[in-house]
């Protein structure tokens, strides 16, 4: 397994959100606007990181029957740190995204990645796998929220974008707007893979 | 028995780190939390900044502010207090500044989860403007006066967000009349010391 390919899995071919299906949850409620979703991201790049890191190093001492709770209280501890550590230095951002940050302990691709990567696979390699992973996630909330943002709110980054005329539709920031952005974010992801794919056939032949 | 001990160990170590944490972030979240109410305060008691007098109640969980214009704390302006009330999908806490004839200075909400682009628009500001324009209505408003258009008040309610705007009216309405008589035995309290501000 080389570097190259761990970290192409992590943001393209195994992206948590748009490929694993994975914290979808927090990604509709966090992607209302880039701010948002690029604080929310680095919060999670953040705990994945680390995470990987502790679990790879304390694999080969962990008794395979309690590695859950090990591994969640490791999780929790890392959340937890990221928690004190915003509300004490970006109060504003830490007060938008609210709950979302304490529920990253229940994010299914920390857990995911710690119990599919991290305990089979050196320190190295787990380190990587969770900055990719970490960046594949910030990468598709942006992309969603940057959709929303635009066309829910006008902005983005807070930057308004268009003139006073401009009528948001309010209905890409509720979180129906969330489901509909994903919907053509995997729809179009999709048809690419198939495009490549029947490209791809005659070749082979 | 070994797994109670590895398990046991996990969980002292990762306490340990957050103690660590903790003790550093704590202070700084403390002096944030001040300082974000502090501001708040003075942004609904205009003219306070020097005198203000924090009481807590009986069970000691709210507190009122008493703001005064002097540091002598004489020339009472007004009072302001925290307003936490149910919205639509969160708790909404509102900072209160009333004046000691009972009409409001101004509101401010310090903290909200509502609707995005519905409810969170209490929180809005428009361009061009300065302050948030549906709190600012609440500006002079004798305090019998607020509640929502829909109910018979002068507060014109948030487009699809009746609840919350609601939540808010009714919310200050009701710890206003729970913190009124207070007021007014503690105004007739310092009356009837005439030789407070004397010498």
């Amino acid at each position: 397994m080389k570097i190259k390919e761990v970290i192409s899995k992590g943001i393209w071919t195994e992206n948590p959100v748009f490929r694993l299906m994975l914290g979808i949850c927090p990604t509709l409620a966090t992607s209302t606007s880039v701010q948002n979703a690029i604080g929310m991201g680095i919060a999670v790049i953040f705990v994945l990181t680390f995470s990987n890191l502790l679990i790879s190093l304390i694999r080969s001492i962990v008794p395979d029957k309690i590695r859950i709770p090990i591994f969640i209280s490791i999780i929790a501890t890392f959340v937890t740190i990221v928690d004190l550590i915003m509300a004490a230095y970006v109060p504003d951002l830490h007060k938008s995204l609210g709950l979302f940050i304490p529920l990253i302990v229940v994010n299914c691709i920390i857990l995911g990645r710690a119990e599919a990567f991290a305990y089979k696979n050196t320190i190295l390699f787990s380190v990587i796998d969770g900055i990719a992973m970490g960046i594949g996630f910030t990468v598709a909330l942006s992309l969603i929220a940057t959709f929303r943002e635009i066309l829910g709110n006008g902005t983005w980054l807070g930057n308004p974008l268009f003139g006073s005329s401009f009528e948001p539709a309010l209905l890409m920031i509720l979180p129906s707007g969330a489901f509909f952005t994903i919907a053509f974010i995997i729809a179009f992801l999709n048809d690419l893979d198939q495009r490549r794919k029947r490209h791809d056939k005659p070749a082979v032949q | 028995m070994r797994f109670v001990v590895i398990l046991g160990l996990v969980t002292a170590l990762s306490a340990g780190a957050l103690a660590l944490v903790n003790q550093i972030t704590d202070p700084v979240i403390q002096t944030r939390g001040r300082e974000a109410l502090a501001a708040a305060v003075t942004l609904v008691l205009p003219g306070s900044e020097g005198g203000l007098i924090l009481t807590h109640d009986q069970n000691g969980e709210t507190g009122y502010f008493a703001g005064f214009r002097n540091p002598d704390t004489t020339d009472l302006i007004g009072y302001a207090f925290r307003s936490s009330s149910q919205g639509y999908s969160s708790t909404i806490q509102t900072l209160v500044g009333v004046d000691s004839s009972g009409s409001i200075l101004a509101i401010h909400v310090l903290s909200q989860q509502e609707t995005p682009g519905l409810g969170t628009r209490c929180q809005e500001i428009r361009r061009g403007e300065t302050e948030p324009w549906w709190q600012a209505q609440f500006k002079g408003k004798r305090i019998s006066e607020v509640a929502v258009d829909k109910d018979n008040g002068i507060i014109q309610s948030i487009t699809g967000a009746t609840i919350t705007s609601r939540a808010i009216t009714d919310g200050i309405r009701k710890q206003v009349h729970g913190l009124l008589p207070r007021w007014n035995t503690e105004a007739k309290g310092q009356a009837s010391r005439p030789n407070r501000s004397g010498s």
